[in-house]
């Protein structure tokens, strides 16, 4: 129930400021994470307008499919790319079946939202079903804690946070210079005037689901790589950091959603040093709650969707 | 045979209580709130705290521990629930559009649950209230017996708040809600204020919560944070949405045929792999019914019957004010 509890190595006799530190540290795994995940959300806003409930268990759907290959003895990156694959799949097939008639017929957000939840109920009990409700271990050991500076971070905080910059480049490059970003993005701005310019927007969609479900599913392993263990709601749990992140950088705004992470990263770390960890979990929320009342157009906003 | 019988029909105007109280916020007014079976919880605490008195075994703990009759523990739970609901009001729904809304209100919900499970000395954190004594007091009864007195008093209840909520829908004041929920900038352009008759309808629907749940607690005679997981609030929507939404006959139609009946189907599902697979499926069909429902058959099973003629004139009326409010 508490989003990003992690097992985190703290010394009770170093100094403030180093217990600051590792805590920013600390934040910039849990940031990589989220970003990813945050863009995805995005994304897939920028162009469709209506939130998606069930990205958390499109998370969890990816890590348990990284998992069941990665048990098979297939190598670590190649069950990543194939996780990604499979939920960038599960997104499309989710849109074509499930959402796409709703925005045909253009119904309110609110009741793409309860779809959303509906489709939640499914993807996470279906994968209660399979793959059973009780927790699995998925651990990847890559070598000990290192020091970095002031930080202290596992060689797979380094590889995630890597790996998010280098996929968040990857489709920055993409939304810039190529013609399907180009597509994309006159969809988020106005997917009528696009579909009158002879832009397919229903095609520009699905391909943005399947992008945000590659995005979801590397952050879902991320997510479990830090956590150590993964169970059928462990992507739902986490879901609403994501839609702090979300929020903070502006809904429909990739790059403000990057930004986002960022904060509601390195906050809920920062805090959970000098709370009781417990409590971690409720301060994203009451990030989240607090933003909606005074920010609700979030904190970087600039003009135009995309900015 | 009887047992089974009474036991569900006690469970089944339980829920009703709370999917009639879901209804006048959602059905009635349009506020998407995802934390009500927070409410629900918080009424269930409350009765039970007022009534048990204090905790006589060490390291459980709970506050209050009062000694008053339990039907005031019940109403006291409502009150609770409905106070916070205001709170939680004043804060968010006055400022917020539908999905944000919703995204708010389940953050509340985990907050709730995040700080009920964690801080002990509140309501026994994690390991939550047991044994709570049956309303009947010392005198020993069956638990068939019990659930023969609980049906009625859940009964009772259930048919005063429908009858509260029925009356609520046809007043001016219903008449007001569903004006605001249509279009709130005509009902505003007519004088009418928007946020007070929404606020006093959402406090109404808490307080039903909050009632529901002092029921519960003294029916199962138990409650801790897994039993108000923030799913429950999600099945009680899709009751709602099923059963349709707007009318308290949708509500109880939705209550004991997808909560009560699926919970009793799903007895029937064979058992493979392992026991969590029951209550899965059953989830599952639950998300797949709500999908299939608002794709097909947006309106719910029963749909608010007055929306025929409503849909006819004064949507178009409205268009006329805003159109001479632009003009002018």
């Amino acid at each position: 129930m508490q989003p990003g509890h992690r097992a985190r190595l703290q010394d009770p006799a170093a100094p403030a400021i180093n217990q600051f530190l590792l805590a920013v540290g600390f934040g910039l795994a849990t940031a990589s994470v989220v970003a990813l995940a945050a863009v995805a959300v995005s994304l897939q806003v920028s162009v469709t307008n209506f939130i998606n409930f069930a990205y958390g268990d499109f998370m969890t759907f990816g890590a348990y499919i990284a998992w069941t290959v990665a048990q098979r003895g297939v190598n670590f990156f190649v069950a990543i790319a194939i996780g990604g694959v499979a939920t960038g799949l599960l997104g499309v097939i989710a849109n074509i079946l499930v959402f796409r008639p709703f925005m045909r017929r253009r119904v309110r957000p609110v009741t793409l939202l309860i779809v959303g939840v509906g489709l939640s109920f499914i993807v996470q009990n279906g994968i209660t079903v399979i793959w059973g409700a009780e927790p699995v271990r998925f651990q990847q050991t890559l070598g000990d804690a290192m020091h970095l500076g002031p930080f202290l971070l596992t060689p797979g905080d380094l590889l995630m946070i890597g790996a998010s910059i280098a996929l968040l480049v990857l489709l920055h490059m993409m939304l810039t210079y190529t013609k399907f970003g180009k597509a994309l993005r006159a969809t988020s701005n106005n997917a009528d005037l696009a579909e009158a310019c002879g832009i397919d927007s229903e095609r520009v969609i699905s391909i943005t689901w399947f992008i945000a479900g590659i995005l979801t599913a590397v952050a879902g392993v991320g997510l479990v790589l830090q956590e150590s263990t993964l169970d059928p709601t462990t992507g739902f749990t986490e879901l609403f950091v994501i839609f702090g992140a979300v929020i903070l950088g502006g809904i429909g705004r990739p790059y403000g959603a990057m930004l986002g992470a960022l904060v509601v990263g390195i906050l809920t770390e920062v805090s959970g040093a000098y709370v009781n960890a417990a409590y971690k979990g409720s301060i994203a929320f009451g990030v989240v709650i607090l933003l909606l009342l005074f920010r609700p157009q979030g904190i970087f906003t600039t003009a135009g969707k995309m900015g | 045979m009887l047992y089974f019988i009474t036991d569900l029909l006690v469970l089944g105007c339980i829920n009703s209580i709370m999917v009639v109280g879901l209804n006048l916020q959602y059905g009635y007014t349009g506020l998407l709130n995802f934390a009500f079976y927070t409410y629900v919880a918080i009424g269930a605490y409350i009765a039970a705290v007022t009534t048990i008195g204090p905790s006589t075994v060490t390291g459980v703990t709970w506050v209050l521990g009062w000694t008053l009759p339990w039907w005031v523990g019940i109403i006291l739970g409502g009150i609770a629930a409905s106070l916070l609901g205001a709170l939680v009001f004043a804060f968010t729904v006055r400022r917020l559009r539908s999905d944000y809304l919703a995204i708010v209100t389940v953050s509340v919900a985990f907050i709730f649950w995040n700080a009920i499970n964690t801080y002990i000395p509140l309501f026994d954190g994690g390991t939550g209230l047991f044994n709570v004594p049956y309303i009947t007091g010392n005198a020993a009864i069956s638990s068939e017996q019990y659930s023969g007195i609980m049906v009625l008093l859940s009964a009772a209840i259930l048919a005063l708040f429908v009858w509260t909520s029925r009356r609520l829908f046809r007043s001016p004041f219903g008449r007001l809600l569903r004006a605001t929920r249509e279009d709130e900038v005509v009902t505003n352009a007519f004088g009418r204020p928007s946020w007070q008759p929404q606020l006093w309808v959402f406090m109404i629907g808490c307080f039903m919560a909050g009632v529901a749940g002092g029921l519960f607690i003294f029916y199962i005679t138990a409650w801790s944070p897994y039993a108000f997981l923030p799913l429950e609030s999600f099945i009680l929507l899709a009751a709602l949405i099923v059963g349709g939404s707007g009318n308290y006959w949708g509500s109880l139609l939705g209550a004991f045929v997808l909560i009560e009946g699926l919970a009793e189907l799903s007895r029937f599902i064979p058992s493979f792999g392992n026991g969590a697979d029951v209550g899965a499926i059953r989830a599952i069909i639950i998300g797949a019914v709500l999908i299939v429902v608002l794709r097909y058959r947006p309106e719910g099973l029963i749909p608010e019957r007055w929306l025929h003629w409503y849909s006819e004139a004064p949507s178009g009326l409205g268009a006329r004010i805003r159109a001479i409010g632009r003009s002018g």
